[in-house]
C-alpha cells in the first residue's frame, strides 16, 4: 500500500523548479530561433515555392492546437455527464489545453508573414468561404469558454452540475476547431493525401487520444513523477478509466491510419503514391509499432496498466507518436506538388531546419512554463 | 463587363522564354519567381526522349480556390475583367493561397534565394519591401499585387493588370500588331516572338480568342479542379502540349 509521503509545500517547489527549467529552456530556445529569424528570415525555414509551402511550424501548431482541444472535450465530458471520478483532473487538463494552445500559437505567430496583421486582418475579413477563417474565429471563441469555465472553478466548491452550459458550449467549441482544423486540409479535394471526408472525425479522435496522452502525462509531472504522492482519487481514475480509455482511443487511431494507408497504398490518384514513401519509413514503423501498439499492448495487459511507469511511457510514446502522425499527414500531402509534379515525378524532400526543430522546443517549454504556473498559482490538484 | 483570358497555342509556342524574362521585367520580379513560365520536362526513355515545354501563367480562373481558402481576402477576384489579383496589404502570409492552387502559380519569397547571388542583397531595400531595383516599373499598387513586392506576403502574376484595365472599353481583343491597343497587352502576350500567345475578351462571342478556342479545341489545364481557368491551350500534338497526369510509369522517369 502506497501512502502520501510528499508535501504540498515540496510539490509546489518542484514545480517552480519545472517552471524555472522551462523558462530557462524557453529563453535559450527561444532566443536562438528569434536571432535567427531577424538574421534569415523566413530563409531560415526550409519550406519552399517547389512546393512544400507548410513546413514543420504548422505541423507543431496542429499538433499543440488538436492536443488542446482534446483535453478540453475531455475536461468538458466529465462535466457534462457527471463524471465525479474525473474530478482530480478537470481543471488541470483545462489549464493545460491552454497552455498547449499558448505554445502552439506562438509558434504559428513566428510563421506567418505578418502575424500582427492576422490578428485583425482575419476576424474582420469575413471571409465565409475560407476554413481558416471559420477555424480562428472558433480557437477566439474557444480560447474565452475556457477561461470562464477555469475561472468559475476557482471557487473551492465548485460544483459539476452548475457548470454543464459552459462546458457544452466548451465541448462544442473544442469539436468545431478540431472539425475546421481537419476541414482545412480535407477539404482540398486535389490533394488527394489529404482530402477525405473522415479527416474531421479522424481528427476528433487524435485529439482525444493527445488529450489522454497529455493528461496522464502531466498530471504525473505535477507530482514530479513520484507516483507515492499522487492522490488516491487520481490513481483509482487512472486504473479504472483513463488507461482503459487511453487504449480505446489509441486503438481507434490507429485503425484511422491504417485505413488511409491501405486505400492510400490501392489508390491511385495523383498524390497517393505518398504512401508507397511514408509506409516503408523508419519514422513510420517507430510511430505504429513503437509509438501506438507498444502502449496499447502496455495498457491492455493487467499486469502493467496500472502501474505508474507504464501509464507515464505509454503516454510519452503516444505523445510522440501523434507528433510523427501530424507530420507525416501536413507534409506528405505536400510532396508531390500540384502541378509540377505532372512532369517531374519525384517527391519533393523535406527536412527541418534547425531553427524549425527550436520552434518545437520553444513550444514545449512555454507550454510548460504556462503549465507550471498554473499548477504553482491555481492549485490545479485542488479537488475541492 | 470584360472576362479577360488567354490562348496560348503550344503548336507555335518555342519555349524561348522571352514572356518569362518579358513578365520579369514588366512588374519587377525576383529571380525564379517567375509568374509566367515555361517549364522545361521530357517524356519517354532513351533513345525515344522527347524535350518538351510548357508555357505557364496564372490561370486567372474563374472559380479560384486559392481566392476561397483565403482568411483575409486578400486574393480576391475582380469583378470588372475577371483577374485573381492580391492585396499585399491585407495578405498575412498564411500561404493558404499556395497549398490550394493547382498550378502552383503563387509565389512566396522570403525564403531562401534560389537564385544566387541574392539580388536582395545587391539592390536592398529600405523601404520594408523586397529589393530596390535600378529600374522600377512606374505602376504602384499594392491593393492590386503590382509594383514591388512587400516582405511576408504571396505575389502572383495579375494578367498586367496595370496594362489590361486601362484599355478601351468594349475592345473584343488586345492584340499587339493594332497600334493603337498595343500598349494595353500583357507582357508576354506582346514579346511572344512566334506570336503563340493571344489575349481577349472570354465575354465576347466574336472575340479572336473565343473563335481560337472553338475552332482548334482549346483546352484548360486540370480542368478537373473545377477551377475553370480563363487561360486556353491549343494543342495540336507538334512539339509542346498540355502535360498528361502524373500516372507516368518508373520508366518513364528518366
Amino acid at each position: 500500500m502506497t501512502s502520501v509521503t510528499v508535501s504540498n509545500k515540496e510539490i509546489t517547489s518542484k514545480q517552480l523548479g519545472i517552471m524555472l527549467l522551462a523558462l530557462i529552456g524557453l529563453g535559450i530556445a527561444g532566443g536562438i530561433a528569434i536571432s535567427n529569424l531577424m538574421a534569415e528570415g523566413h530563409a531560415a525555414y526550409n519550406s519552399s515555392n517547389l512546393g512544400l509551402f507548410w513546413g514543420f511550424p504548422i505541423v507543431i501548431y496542429d499538433y499543440f492546437l488538436l492536443t488542446s482541444t482534446g483535453l478540453a472535450m475531455i475536461a468538458s465530458m466529465a462535466l457534462i455527464f457527471g463524471g465525479e471520478d474525473f474530478r482530480p483532473i478537470v481543471r488541470r487538463a483545462l489549464w493545460l489545453a491552454l497552455a498547449g494552445l499558448i505554445g502552439g500559437v506562438a509558434v504559428l505567430m513566428m510563421e506567418l508573414g505578418h502575424p500582427l496583421r492576422a490578428l485583425w486582418a482575419i476576424p474582420f475579413s469575413f471571409a465565409f468561404s475560407s476554413p481558416l477563417y471559420w477555424k480562428v474565429m472558433a480557437v477566439s471563441f474557444y480560447v474565452i469558454s475556457l477561461l470562464i469555465l477555469q475561472a468559475r472553478m476557482m471557487k473551492a466548491d465548485w460544483r459539476m452540475q452548475d457548470l454543464r452550459i459552459n462546458a457544452m458550449i466548451t465541448l462544442a467549441l473544442a469539436l468545431g476547431v478540431t472539425a475546421i482544423a481537419g476541414v482545412v486540409y480535407g477539404s482540398q479535394s486535389f490533394r488527394p493525401f489529404w482530402a477525405s471526408g473522415d479527416i474531421p472525425v479522424a481528427f476528433i479522435f487524435e485529439s482525444l487520444l493527445g488529450g489522454l496522452a497529455f493528461i496522464i502525462f502531466f498530471t504525473y509531472l505535477a507530482y514530479a513523477f513520484n507516483a507515492a504522492a499522487v492522490p488516491d482519487s487520481v490513481k483509482r481514475l487512472f486504473n479504472d478509466r483513463l488507461s482503459g480509455l487511453l487504449a480505446l482511443a489509441i486503438f481507434i487511431h490507429l485503425l484511422f491510419v491504417l485505413a488511409r494507408m491501405s486505400s492510400g497504398l490501392y489508390g491511385n490518384a495523383e498524390g497517393l503514391q505518398v504512401w508507397q514513401t511514408l509506409a516503408t519509413s523508419p519514422l513510420f514503423f517507430a510511430e505504429i509499432f513503437i509509438g501506438l501498439l507498444l502502449p496499447l499492448v502496455l495498457l491492455m495487459y493487467p499486469g502493467t496498466r496500472i502501474r505508474p511507469w507504464a501509464q507515464i511511457l505509454a503516454s510519452l510514446l503516444v505523445m510522440n507518436a501523434l507528433l510523427i502522425s501530424r507530420y507525416e499527414y501536413i507534409i506528405g500531402g505536400q510532396l508531390v506538388p500540384l502541378f509540377k509534379g505532372s512532369w517531374a515525378p519525384e517527391l519533393l524532400s523535406y527536412a527541418p531546419s534547425p531553427t524549425e526543430w527550436l520552434l518545437l522546443l520553444v513550444a514545449i517549454f512555454l507550454s510548460n512554463a504556462v503549465n507550471a504556473f498554473g499548477e504553482v498559482t491555481l492549485g490545479l490538484g485542488r479537488e475541492g | 463587363m470584360a472576362k479577360w483570358g488567354m490562348v496560348i497555342d503550344l503548336d507555335t509556342c518555342t519555349g524561348c522564354q522571352a514572356c518569362t524574362t518579358a513578365c520579369a521585367m514588366e512588374n519587377n520580379r525576383l529571380p525564379s519567381e517567375n509568374w509566367q513560365d515555361v517549364l522545361f520536362y521530357h517524356e519517354g526513355t532513351y533513345p525515344n526522349v522527347k524535350l518538351m515545354w510548357f508555357p505557364r501563367p496564372c490561370m486567372h480562373c474563374e472559380n479560384p480556390s486559392c481566392v476561397s481558402v483565403c482568411p483575409t481576402k486578400a486574393t480576391y477576384k475582380d469583378p470588372d475583367g475577371g483577374f485573381v489579383l492580391m492585396d499585399y496589404n491585407k495578405c498575412i502570409g498564411c500561404k493558404y493561397c499556395q497549398v490550394a492552387c493547382p498550378y502552383g502559380v503563387r509565389f512566396y519569397v522570403d525564403e531562401k534565394a534560389v537564385v544566387q547571388p541574392d539580388i536582395r542583397g545587391v539592390f536592398p531595400s529600405e523601404a520594408g519591401r523586397q529589393w530596390d531595383p535600378p529600374y522600377k516599373g512606374p505602376q504602384d499598387d499594392p491593393s492590386r499585387g503590382i509594383g514591388i513586392q512587400p516582405h511576408g506576403v504571396v505575389s502572383k502574376c495579375t494578367f498586367c493588370y496595370h496594362k489590361v484595365s486601362k484599355a478601351p472599353k468594349g475592345v473584343a481583343d488586345l492584340d499587339e500588331d493594332i497600334p493603337e491597343l498595343k500598349e494595353y497587352v500583357p507582357a508576354c502576350v506582346r514579346v511572344c516572338a512566334p506570336k503563340a500567345r493571344f489575349f481577349g475578351d472570354l465575354d465576347q462571342p466574336n472575340s479572336n480568342v473565343n473563335k481560337m478556342i472553338a475552332d482548334k479545341r482549346g483546352v484548360r489545364l486540370k480542368d478537373e479542379t473545377g477551377n475553370k481557368p480563363q487561360v486556353y491551350y491549343l494543342s495540336g500534338g507538334a512539339t509542346a502540349s498540355v502535360p498528361s497526369l502524373r500516372s507516368m510509369s518508373d520508366s518513364d522517369k528518366g
